[in-house]
């Protein structure tokens, strides 16, 4: 990993001065100072304690720093704050090791790609994490990032299927981002699963996401850079267990849901990481994304034919790895389907998961 | 996979109720337009049934699609009992399914 870049990531900062503790968020961490987005300020100069900490996933550090400059809040992107300077020297680079050091969640959370519910409603900001994701990761299939428009397919997605972080807007259509966290601090099954939110609203948002049991906020536009170095990070760390244990990945692409979580789950157990797509621009990021070693996709979909998205991947895309057809449809059309499209093979919906499970395999096997 | 098939099949058993009720309801009421899109979901649950080895379901489901694709075509009143026929048929074995269902 290389380290130098990996001090600049997103923190929880409370700001300890005088009789207040102020909770806020911290960016561009650096081995001596870090800045804090806050509405507080003090001279410069002025001594101060603060925790930074990633509750759930770093334990907080208590150190010493100075106000070393105050910003008033400029253009969107530039909120206002303190940069504090620390003491004690190398404060980021502690941190950064101890986060890589920290234990991962047990079994079987670890053998998979780090994944990452983002819950906005702005195509904006989903196109800018899926961007992030293929662009700035080195090995971007150790991270998988899955979207919810609101707060309902937000807790949907919950219920199906494990998160190691979420990623709240607070201004939702229905409801908003803090009464979601308050939902998801009240469900048990969530409760180690750390929440990041983020908005424009600035300190009221903060406030009301930090109160309803959010680890972070973050102020939009986002801290890019910090934010990805964060997932990065976290990603990594995953992905190092992952590759330990040399499982092969299997991209899914089916428009029917219960097909993906039923798939999904009998290839886990079976040993595969797994990633599912349920429609065309899914399929895409995830493809770029996740690198995987073999792709199962559905025939019938209303957005495009398996066979034809097959036929893309072979001619357009010079995608090598093996493609398993899947359907309900007769054998020989299915047959006919795969030969035309030059998929590697094709398996009838109805020979059920364990077949489903011995297919992939021997194709993965049979893979160089 | 036994365990698989436990966890999901509550799952499926709402899914399939569910459109396969929908589908009644369209088909009764001769709402014609609606053929493509039970035939749409009709070869979504054959699949769904089918990766759940549900070999009673698959079959019914693949005619229902059939007959829905039908009467999209000829909009007649033969098609359309036809469908209704087997979509009672399918709403039949899969409530069987869910009666002898046991949750673990």
């Amino acid at each position: 990993m290389a380290a130098a870049n990996s001090e600049r990531f997103i923190v929880r900062a409370e700001v300890r001065a005088a009789d207040e503790t102020v909770i806020s968020y911290g960016f561009d961490l650096t081995a001596s100072s870090v800045f804090v987005v806050t509405e507080w300020h003090a001279p410069i100069g002025t001594p101060v304690s603060v925790r930074l900490s990633f509750p759930r996933i770093l334990e907080p550090n208590d150190v010493v720093a100075r106000v070393a400059d105050i910003r008033v809040a400029g253009e969107p992107g530039e909120p206002g704050g303190v940069r504090l300077a620390f003491d004690e020297a190398d404060v980021g680079a502690r941190l950064i090791a101890q986060l890589e050091r920290a234990s991962d969640p047990p079994d079987p959370a670890v053998d998979r790609p780090y994944r990452v519910l983002l819950v906005d409603d702005s195509w904006l900001i989903r196109d800018m994490f899926a961007y992030g994701t293929a662009k700035f990761f080195d090995r971007p299939g150790a991270l998988a990032i899955d979207h919810a428009e609101d707060a309902e397919a937000a807790w949907a997605k919950l219920a199906k299927s494990t998160y190691d972080l979420v990623i709240v807007d607070y201004f939702l259509p229905a409801e908003d981002g803090a009464s979601l966290i308050a939902r998801l601090r009240g469900d048990a099954r969530l409760a180690r699963t750390p929440i990041v939110a983020i908005s424009v609203g600035g300190r009221d948002a903060r406030e009301a996401t930090i109160s309803a049991g959010a680890d972070v906020f973050v102020d939009k536009p986002l801290v890019f850079r910090d934010l990805f170095n964060t997932l990065r990070v976290l990603a990594e760390r995953r992905e190092r267990s992952r590759h330990s244990a040399e499982r092969k990945a299997i991209l899914v692409f089916d428009d029917s849901p219960f097909a993906l979580a039923l798939t999904r789950a009998a290839l886990e157990s079976a040993g595969f990481t797994v990633a599912i797509a349920a429609d065309l621009s899914s399929f895409e990021r995830q493809r770029v994304a996740f690198d995987p070693d073999l792709i199962l996709v559905d025939v019938q979909m209303p957005e495009a034919f398996g066979d034809d998205v097959a036929s893309t991947l072979r001619g357009w895309h010079g995608v090598q790895v093996p493609i398993l057809l899947m359907s309900s449809l007769d054998q020989g059309e299915l047959e006919r389907r795969a030969q035309r499209a030059q998929a590697s093979g094709y398996i009838c919906k109805g020979a059920g998961m364990s077949e489903l499970v011995r297919r992939c395999r021997e194709l993965l096997e049979a893979s160089p | 996979m036994d365990d698989l098939h436990a966890r999901f099949l509550p799952q499926f058993l709402e899914l399939a109720r569910t459109r396969v009720a929908a589908a009644l309801q369209a088909a009764v009421a001769r709402d014609h337009l609606a053929a493509p899109t039970i035939a749409r979901n009709l070869h979504t649950l054959a699949g769904e049934a089918g990766l759940l080895g549900l070999h009673d379901v698959v079959p019914l489901a693949r005619d229902g699609e059939q007959r829905a694709r039908a009467l999209g075509g000829s909009r007649t009143e033969a098609d359309a009992e036809q469908l209704v026929d087997t979509l009672h048929r399918l709403e039949r074995v899969i409530e069987h399914i869910g009666e002898t269902y046991t949750p673990k």
